[in-house]
């Protein structure tokens, strides 16, 4: 009964904010054969122009500006010019990401990626224009569509380095102590040169001096006092809200 | 040991996130409304209000129910719900246990009277057995299903979650896909076939892509 409910609600409610993803192989995309073919009738157009144009001062080759495609991805659908609110469906959930493979998540990636950038050119314009945003929620649910696809795609790869080697995190790095005597994670930069030509690197501490000591103790004894503190005032709080409201056994 | 260096993107989260003080009294207003500006203006020190301590999956009372009052004005009668909440324990019920005001004034005109409903407690309000109408207790079961619902001691019925309007006034039973929306199919459809390689290897295999270049050696440090 479950599994009926989640799949008639998925059914119902699981209508996606980007275009139908297939598994296909990587073909040639259209717009690069549109702007291959007007290229063509631009140089040819050139080259009618150019024996007009190309005189002793003029001599410079005409240049007229024909690659102007794929600018309209920057665009919503024509149909929604101007209208005030745009229908969009729910983001992409996680659980629905999971099931996919690497490849379609690519794919996915720079679908809502452009899809991102056309609604940021709307709210910029929006603002320019001093006039509300048509369903600015849509720019929302992207990025929570974004998030997830990232969340997914690093547990893949957290998976998979912890089964081959077994290490935690993707960037290195270690424990170490600063000046202040304070321990920290410190998290390791890529270098082209070792640290012990590194000057700058060298002249960094990571060790604290021996005037700095005493304090260390002191300040992991406040730590533990504020901790111990507010542990205490948890209990007393729960204590309070008991004897306010006491728990009803026989409820009428 | 706590770690004193912050990533610049949970700062940024967190400066995202509304933040409030500890002492902040929640009210019907929305936090970001002038209403509710007034009604917390900095520098106020209030008598603390004192919410009995509720779970979240404990909470038995939900958004579209029909629930009996209890103790009021409007005592006996049933309605449904309106909006729950959970800080406070309150319940707003549609058109039941209201006081008149005047809204929109402006100058000399005195504004709309309408009827505004003011919020219930919730040891107030009882849910209502859906088999006879009357009301009852609820306690949180599981189905043999293994599914957790709330059942009424009285007589042992599910009570079943209430049926909504979404905010955005989109019922699913009803909703047409955008030319940009993913069918229900193609997004369920399942593509994924775990392997040994990374997102990377596998788009660079599908595209053809040959990496022949090997990285220069750095150092981490």
């Amino acid at each position: 009964m479950a599994a009926a409910v989640t799949s008639r609600l998925t059914a119902a409610v699981c209508r996606q904010f980007q275009r139908v993803v297939t598994v296909s192989s990587y073909t040639q995309p259209q717009c690069a054969t549109q702007a291959f073919s007007k290229f063509h009738s631009c140089q040819r157009r050139q080259t009618y122009d150019s024996w007009w144009f190309r005189s002793s001062t003029n001599n410079r080759a005409l240049h007229t500006s024909c690659v102007r495609e794929g600018l309209e991805d920057f665009f919503d659908l024509p149909e929604n010019w101007g209208e005030q609110t745009v229908k969009s469906g729910a983001p992409w959930t996680g659980k629905q990401l999971r099931v996919k493979s690497n490849e379609d998540l690519h794919k996915l990636w720079y679908v809502l990626l452009k899809e991102k950038n056309m609604l940021l050119t709307l709210e910029q314009e929006a603002k320019r224009q001093r006039l509300p945003m048509p369903s600015p929620e849509r720019l929302k649910k992207v990025e929570r569509s974004m998030k997830r696809l990232d969340t997914v795609v690093t547990e893949r790869e957290d998976s998979l380095r912890l089964l081959q080697t077994g290490q935690e995190r993707g960037r290195p790095g270690e424990w170490r102590r600063n000046v202040f005597g304070k321990t920290f994670w410190y998290r390791f930069k890529e270098h082209p040169i070792p640290w012990y030509l590194n000057s700058r690197y060298k002249r960094r501490r990571f060790f604290e001096p021996s005037h700095v000591a005493p304090y260390t103790r002191l300040s992991l004894e406040k730590y533990l006092r504020s901790k111990i503190r507010k542990e205490k005032r948890e209990k007393r709080n729960q204590k309070m809200l008991a004897a306010v409201f006491p728990k009803k056994t026989a409820l009428a | 040991m706590r770690q004193i260096s912050m990533r610049l993107t949970a700062l940024l989260s967190m400066a995202a996130k509304a933040a409030f003080p500890h002492d902040y009294r929640y009210g019907t207003n929305r936090p970001w409304t002038i209403a509710a500006q007034r009604l917390n203006p900095p520098g106020k020190k209030r008598r603390k209000v004192f919410v009995e301590p509720i779970a979240n999956e404990d909470w038995h009372v939900l958004r579209g129910d029909t629930v009996e009052i209890l103790s009021g004005k409007d005592k006996g009668k049933q309605g449904k719900v309106a909006q729950v909440f959970r800080r406070r324990s309150w319940v707003i019920l549609e058109g039941l246990n209201t006081h008149y005001r005047y809204i929109g004034r402006s100058g000399d005109y005195r504004g709309t009277y309408i009827a505004s409903e003011a919020p219930l407690m919730l040891k107030d309000v009882t849910l209502i057995d859906p088999t006879d109408r009357k009301p009852t207790d609820i306690e949180w079961r599981y189905t043999e299903e293994g599914e957790r619902v709330r059942v009424s001691v009285r007589t042992g019925r599910i009570i079943p979650k209430p049926v909504y309007q979404r905010r955005d006034g989109i019922i699913p039973q009803q909703w047409k896909d955008g030319p940009k929306d993913t069918s229900p199919e193609d997004t369920l459809q399942k593509t994924f076939t775990p392997s040994l390689k990374t997102l990377e290897e596998e788009v660079m295999e599908k595209m053809n892509i040959q990496e022949d270049r090997r990285p220069r050696k750095s150092y981490w440090y």
